[in-house]
């Protein structure tokens, strides 16, 4: 089984939490999984990581619809974090506006970090597949 | 007495004494007896004159004098005259010889008798009458004006040949008074004539008439007749005058009336207005549009304006301006837009063209204007254009909508899809009994956003429902009661600074919807250091009745969240009971009163919403 260090899931649907949570734990191996609300609360969190010098998430489940702070919105921030390894964001979403397909495009462009777009539903060996170290 | 071949000539002292230039000769034309005066007369001396033939006398005398004078001495009428010019450095003068056989007692002839009559002067005046004559008949043929003349007592009509081609009649055709008048169009040219040769023949008036008469083939033409009367002794004796043949004048007039009856026909008839000006920028033409348009009934209340005088003081000067321009230039203005504010106050849009009027100097002399009342078009385009603001902001909504459904049922479908590959696959009864739980969750979840999204449906869908004015306060009042708990609970406070009187045009359960909205929004976002203070207010602006509801709350970060606020689904602040829909709905319900919404926030100060309720419809 893959071996992650960090994970990090966004999202604000505890339905959708509880889905990514259960496909983890059938597919890789991590004993680092956090949970944020939203998107504000996740760069916080991630912050608050980099003080006190934890393992920053190596891979994220990004949801986009949040509220306070959105998916996109997060991810403007959290490109300039100072950050040394590349990290996996995965954008998990019912959404099928080509205005979220943009932003992801313009995001791809912005950053090192690598980003996929993953409509909703996901399986378990989608998860397993997009679950790996950047 | 004396006899032929007697040498020596006594003169005859009956004959010397006569008063007429008289000579008496023999048959061979020689002198025997002459009168004192004919010797005056003629200037001869006695001793070259007695016994000397006529012809050495009369140096001038034609070739044939002998012949004729012969005829005199055989010819028993002996009224035949011979004419003579004797010529001197006085001038010419004109004999008439009267000559007559001369008789002895016996009855033979035995010379002749010849009377010098002076008829110079008599033949000079006739001379003047011919002169006189030819140029009034020169006069006559060139003006084609003929002249008529008639005799009352004798009941003549004499006329020239102009009049016969008038009358189309031959040379030989005699004028009768009765025959003329007759030739007058039956009816008031006839009944005209009549009249006007009575009255001169009675009264001693002049005419002048234009009237109508038929040729004497038939034909109707119009004819300019003028006449006066004939005085003779202080009587009068005859009515004279002139005829002309105007038919063709007439019918060049007739045909210049038409043309302009046509022309006046058209330009008033034309839906455009059509104006002349002068180089004042005066109006010396108008057509009944323009007349319309101005509100006259009659084009002279215009004629003779300025545009200083019929529109305002702006569009005056541009109006102006710009027919200098196109009087200086001569390059007209084609279907230029203009706005026209008459005095009255009435605003319409115009497609004018300005086109010099050239004068012989080939400098401008006024423009001709034709202007188009476009005020319809313009209207129907405004509206046009709005129906198509309308429409797209609908469509834009719409798509809206559609991804709100799409995106909101698709992630409820999706964790169906999820849960349910879940429970198929658990063996643990306990996680199945959590899987299921969710599902419920998960169900309930849908059945709320559909009922949402049912909202939104009605409230887009029933536009058409009625609106209703109603007071504003109360309905604030009525929020306020229902809100009473909640508002104690929260130990918040409402000041209402609206007038008892405003009144909105709403349909009434909407608004309810509204205020609940906002003052549970205010309460439920209330700064944490401070109680909620809302503070209603409204005002009249540009047709629209504003209603400002101002709180001291959390504010919110509107270069982060603005075009979000209004969303469905989206919230901002991290509340369990913050569901995302409220500020969504209330929008909706305020645009289906052809209303809007804005916001103004700083975080941290408060929220000030302003809701535009539209007074029209």
């Amino acid at each position: 089984m893959n071996k992650i260090e960090s994970i990090c899931i966004i999202d604000d649907d505890p339905i959708t939490v509880f889905g990514i949570q259960k496909m983890l734990s059938l597919v890789v191996d991590c004993s680092d999984i956090t949970v944020y609300r939203n998107g504000k609360l996740a760069i916080e969190g991630i912050k608050k990581r980099i003080e006190e010098n934890k393992k920053t998430p190596q891979v994220i489940f990004l949801d986009i619809n949040m509220p306070i702070m959105d998916g996109w919105q997060f991810l403007d921030e959290f490109i300039t974090l100072n950050l040394t390894d590349k990290v996996r964001v995965n954008i998990i979403t019912s959404s099928i506006d080509t205005l979220d397909l943009q932003n992801w495009e313009d995001f791809k462009k912005k950053t090192a970090h690598t980003i996929t777009f993953n409509n909703k539903p996901i399986r378990k060996e989608h998860v397993a597949e997009i679950t790996k170290i950047a | 007495m004396i006899l032929n071949g007697t040498k020596t000539i006594q003169n005859n002292p009956l004959v010397k004494q006569l008063p007429t230039a008289t000579v008496f000769t023999n048959k061979k034309f020689e002198v025997i007896y002459a009168s004192d005066k004919f010797m005056s007369d003629f200037s001869f001396e006695a001793k070259n004159t007695f016994g000397k033939p006529i012809n050495e006398l009369f140096t001038t005398l034609s070739d044939n004098w002998e012949k004729k004078l012969y005829n005199y001495l055989t010819d028993e009428s002996h009224d035949a005259n011979l004419n003579y010019t004797l010529k001197s450095a006085a001038g010419s003068k004109w004999y008439k010889w009267a000559c007559t056989a001369w008789q002895n007692d016996t009855g033979e002839t035995i010379g002749l008798i010849i009377h010098f009559e002076d008829i110079t002067e008599k033949k000079l005046k006739n001379e003047e009458g011919d002169r006189l004559q030819s140029l009034l008949d020169a006069m006559c043929e060139i003006s084609q004006i003929g002249v008529w003349d008639y005799d009352i007592l004798n009941d003549k009509l004499v006329c020239c040949d102009v009049i016969r081609k008038i009358y189309d009649v031959d040379q030989d055709y005699e004028f009768t008074f009765d025959a003329a008048i007759s030739s007058y169009k039956d009816g008031y040219s006839r009944n005209t004539v009549s009249m006007l040769v009575h009255e001169t023949m009675s009264k001693g008036t002049k005419w002048n008439e234009k009237l109508q008469f038929r040729t004497s083939k038939g034909k109707e033409i119009w004819v300019q007749i003028a006449g006066m009367p004939t005085y003779l002794d202080g009587k009068i004796v005859g009515v004279k005058g002139t005829l002309q043949n105007i038919e063709k004048e007439v019918q060049s007039e007739t045909k210049t009336k038409e043309n302009e009856l046509l022309l006046r026909t058209l330009i008033d008839n034309l839906p455009l207005n059509v104006f002349i000006k002068d180089t004042e920028s005066r109006k010396i033409l108008v057509n009944k549009s323009e007349c319309d348009y101005m509100g006259v009934d009659n084009a002279d209340k215009l004629l003779g304006k300025s545009d200083f005088e019929l529109f305002n003081e702006d569009v005056a000067s541009l109006s102006r301006a710009e027919d200098l321009q196109v009087m200086e230039t001569l390059i007209p203005i084609l279907s230029r837009e203009t706005i026209n504010e008459t005095k009255d106050g009435r605003i319409a849009t115009f497609l004018t063209s300005k086109i010099p009027l050239l004068g012989n100097n080939g400098k401008a002399q006024g423009l001709v204007g034709i202007s188009m009342d476009i005020s319809d078009i313009k209207q129907k385009e405004q509206e046009l254009r709005d129906l198509i603001n309308v429409t797209s902001q609908q469509n834009r909504k719409l798509v809206n909508f559609a991804h709100i459904v799409s995106h909101n049922l698709r992630s409820h479908t999706a964790n169906f899809s999820m849960l349910l590959d879940f429970l198929t696959n658990e063996k643990n009864e306990e996680e199945k009994t959590h899987i299921v739980k969710m599902l419920t969750h998960a169900s309930d979840n849908l059945l709320e956003t559909l009922e949402n999204l049912n909202e939104v449906v009605a409230i887009n869908t029933n536009i058409n429902l009625e609106r209703k004015p109603i007071r504003l306060n109360q309905r604030i009042v009525s929020v306020k009661r229902n809100l009473k708990e909640f508002l104690v609970n929260n130990n918040a406070k409402i000041i209402n600074a609206i007038s008892e009187h405003t009144a909105i045009k709403v349909i009434p359960s909407y608004i309810d919807s509204i205020l609940m909205n906002f003052i549970t929004n205010a309460v439920k976002y209330k700064h944490p250091d401070r109680p909620p203070l809302i503070t209603l207010s409204a005002i009249s602006e540009n047709g629209f009745i504003v209603l400002s509801i101002e709180d001291n709350g959390l504010g919110i970060d509107l270069k982060k969240y603005g075009d979000k606020l209004f969303g469905m689904y989206k919230t901002f602040h991290d509340h369990s009971d913050s569901r995302g829909i409220g500020l969504y709905i209330t929008k909706n319900q305020i645009e289906a009163m052809n209303g809007k919404v804005t916001v103004a926030s700083e975080v941290g100060v408060g929220t000030t919403f302003k809701i535009y309720f539209n007074e029209q419809n």
